[in-house]
């Protein structure tokens, strides 16, 4: 027998831990068709059943509030979930049970799971889930996600559920209804099969809390007269705090006499004191993501030695394949292509790696939710969540770490935005070449340049922020934050390194495309064969001098910056061959690679770089497109090409913008 | 008066809300309904306003704390 669920809650309900205990690294995540948003699913096996299991996206409720939403009800609506196990956080169970009342109505089959039992315990709370369950006629069931010992109940209760395919008892919920005025009225004009999926109750509920989606729907099925009888009521725009508040209700008559126990107290907790303090709170919460960072290079380091292993592996290959007579072309694409992306992937799977465990963890132990609340304010004003303020920080590390980490955010746009902005900050690579640069160039006033920069980043955010924030974050989605702070939980090793792994073999494959598109590319255009002088790129590069000029870079440091592109170490190498006047296509692969710098490097580029020039060349490589690697991150975040593409180019045009200001700032000063 | 003028520590009852849509889906969707008691815990400037409610603690931010009407109990 095969059966598909669908798992449905509100966020920290505890539906990525059920997800990932059953489905362990069975799991995949992609898009849902033609959305930006992101996929969930997963399978698992028990006694000689194939269970499909949905992760449904969504926040707190079956309105039509954001894309999760949509496609959370339409998937439900389809029928193509056997069965919906909603799920609910015992230890809150009156406010989460807010989906439940919601989804009441729905025609598809449903189960419901009370989970953190073990919390509920802890605050001495009792829970008759039986009695529960009569009121309302579906299977309930008490439960602990992180308990491994709990599933096989839960394997039991959903078998049940599959059998009896019961819809909950909505005869209480529809008489706090009918209350409402208008209501009655609506509803006579439906029938049970208006849209299908869902009763005329959950329809005229929908229509009463202005939901468009549903009232569009409606305008499509429905004859015109009884549209314009529906239509002639006149709806208050405020309904869905009627609608809300016959929910609470019904729930407050559920839970009735099957719950009892003390009501928890509601002071803030040591920690929360100091996360949330009117002066300390910032700093501390800097000073935690600083921490993470550092703590997640840690798990990083083996995995990045492991690419500098690929990477030494690469001068063997060459070495071997040479003396076996290979031609040239191959070796080049073998050894300069594929070795090199291997290793630039695996370099980078240790870091995504090490990010995700420890970004991951601080999302579960809920400090996440503390940086919202302390930087809700200032990120606010790019359009943000506070949660925007992490990536900004990781990036300063690590580009990719913070695209990662970007993950976070819950809202599509204001990810992508995040990320956007994220690129501006300069990453490590970059943190390793200014200084040089700058001290070689601009010896005692180097200082002078790195704040400059630290400067012109702040602007750069402002202003990407205001151009790309018009259409990536709707004004209707520039909510201010209303959000629940969870309780903090300990953090469970196991789960979640069945999801960091999962994650991490997911970036694995989504990026290797990527890098090794990018690399192709580059290295095609760079190809120059036996004769050096004609690869593609040493033309453009010659041909544009006089345009390139202009933005104050020389070919050679042009064609640096586009090396930059691909790794931003790799542009120092570049120019060194260039100016040496090495072979030139074998000094741009090397130099990919972070090697290949002339011992005399400083009086090379005095010799040949004007300061103008210096200081263009600077803050070109500095606000070019952080690197390939971040690239192929980016797309594996956001899951769009366009919007990948666009960051990229924007990226690119801006550095160079960049570079021709401090030219010609450069030329008035010297 | 609004949600976002009570002072820290003091307890109130959600009495009306007010504002589109979208926005009181999300805030009954958390919880905050009119009738439910509410408890503030913090209440900084240039802060979400935190509160206690139905069991949880929620951050609002002062924007949206506008849109929520409030009356002050006495404990
Ligand atoms: N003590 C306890 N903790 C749990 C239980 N189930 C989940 N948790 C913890 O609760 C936190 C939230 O769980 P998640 O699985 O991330 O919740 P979610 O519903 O996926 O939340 P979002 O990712 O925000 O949608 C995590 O720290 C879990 O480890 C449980 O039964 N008992």
């Amino acid at each position: 027998m095969t059966a598909t669920i669908a798992l449905l809650g509100q966020p920290n309900s505890g539906k990525s831990t059920l997800f990932n205990a059953l489905t362990g690294l069975r799991q995949h995540v992609g898009n849902w068709p033609g959305k930006t948003v992101e996929k969930k699913e997963g399978s698992f096996t028990h006694n000689g059943n194939t269970y499909n299991v949905a992760d449904l996206p969504g926040s707190y409720s079956m309105s039509a509030n954001s894309d999760e939403e949509v496609i959370t009800r339409d998937f439900i609506a389809s029928g193509k979930a056997d069965v919906v196990c909603i799920l609910a956080d015992s230890s809150q169970l009156e406010r989460s049970l807010f989906m439940l009342a919601d989804y009441a109505g729905i025609s598809a089959p449903c189960f419901l799971v009370l989970n953190m039992e073990d919390v509920a315990r802890e605050q001495g709370k009792f829970i008759d889930a039986e009695a529960i369950e009569k009121k309302l006629g579906i299977p309930v069931m008490m439960f602990s996600a992180t308990d491994t010992k709990a599933y096989d109940k839960f394997y039991a209760t959903l078998k049940r559920a599959l059998r009896e395919r019961s819809q909950i008892n909505v005869s209480a919920l529809e008489s706090e209804y009918e209350k409402i005025g208008g209501y009655n009225e609506i509803k006579e004009q439906l029938s049970d099969n208006s849209v299908p999926g869902y009763t005329p109750m959950w329809l005229t509920v929908k229509y009463l809390e202005n939901d468009t989606v549903v009232s569009a729907k409606l305008k499509n099925e429905l004859p015109k007269d009884k549209m314009r009888k529906i239509e002639s009521l006149s709806v208050n725009s405020e309904g869905a705090v009627a609608t809300g508040e016959c929910k609470f209700a019904w729930i407050d008559e559920i839970l009735d006499g099957a719950v009892n126990g003390r009501k928890e107290k509601t002071s803030l907790g040591k920690l929360d004191r100091i996360f949330t303090h009117r002066i300390w709170g910032k700093p501390a919460v800097v000073l935690t993501v600083i921490l993470g960072l550092l703590a997640s290079f840690i798990p990083a380091l083996p995995v990045m030695g492991i690419g500098s292993l690929i990477d030494m592996l690469k001068n063997v290959a060459a070495e071997g394949l040479i003396s076996a007579g290979c031609p040239d072309f191959i070796r080049g694409l073998i050894c300069d292509v594929i070795i090199q992306s291997m290793s630039y992937v695996v370099k980078m799977l240790g870091f995504v790696f090490g990010v995700t465990l420890v970004f991951g963890m601080l999302e579960e132990v809920g400090i996440m939710a503390r940086i919202s609340y302390v930087f809700d304010n200032t990120m606010g004003k790019l359009g943000l969540q506070g949660k925007s303020v992490m990536p900004f920080l990781v990036s300063f590390g690590c580009t990719m770490g913070g695209a990662a980490g970007a993950r976070v955010i819950d809202n599509w746009g204001q990810k992508v935005l995040t990320i956007a902005l994220a690129w501006a900050v300069p990453c490590g690579a970059a943190w390793s070449i200014i200084p040089m640069l700058s001290t070689v160039f601009f010896g005692a006033a180097a200082p002078i340049v790195i704040v400059a920069i630290l400067l012109v980043m702040l602007l750069h955010m402002w202003i990407t922020a205001k151009i790309f924030s018009r259409g990536l974050v709707k004004t209707e989605d520039r909510y201010g934050m209303i959000m629940e702070l969870p309780p903090y939980h300990k953090p469970k090793w196991g789960s979640l390194m069945r999801y960091v792994l999962g994650r991490t073999k997911d970036t694995f494959f989504r990026v290797t495309k990527v890098v090794l598109l990018v690399c192709v590319i580059f290295w095609l255009l760079s190809y120059a064969g036996s004769s050096d002088g004609n690869s593609i790129l040493y033309n453009i590069g010659i041909a544009i001098e006089p345009v390139t000029k202009f933005f104050g870079l020389p070919w050679q440091l042009f064609l640096a910056f586009i090396a930059s592109s691909v790794g931003k170490e790799g542009a120092v190498g570049v120019i060194s061959a260039l100016y040496t006047g090495g072979s030139y296509s074998a000094a741009f692969s090397d130099a990919m690679s972070g090697g290949g710098v002339a011992a005399n490097l400083n009086e090379i580029l005095l010799a040949n770089v004007s300061r103008p020039e210096a200081l263009a060349f600077i803050f070109a490589i500095t606000f070019n497109l952080p690197c390939v690697v971040a690239l192929a991150a980016t797309y594996q975040e956001i899951h769009s090409v366009k919007w990948t593409a666009k960051i990229a180019l924007y990226y690119t045009v801006t550095a160079l913008l960049l570079a021709c200001a401090a030219y010609h700032i450069g030329l008035l000063i010297w | 008066m609004k949600l976002g003028e009570l002072k820290e520590n003091s307890e109130a009852v959600v009495s009306g809300i007010s504002g589109d849509a979208r926005f009181v889906g999300r805030i009954t969707s958390i919880g905050l309904t009119p009738g439910c008691h509410i408890s503030i815990v913090k209440n900084d400037k240039n802060r979400p306003v935190l509160l206690y409610s139905r069991d949880t603690m929620i951050a609002v931010n002062r924007k949206e704390c506008e849109g929520i009407e409030v009356t002050e109990v006495r404990a």
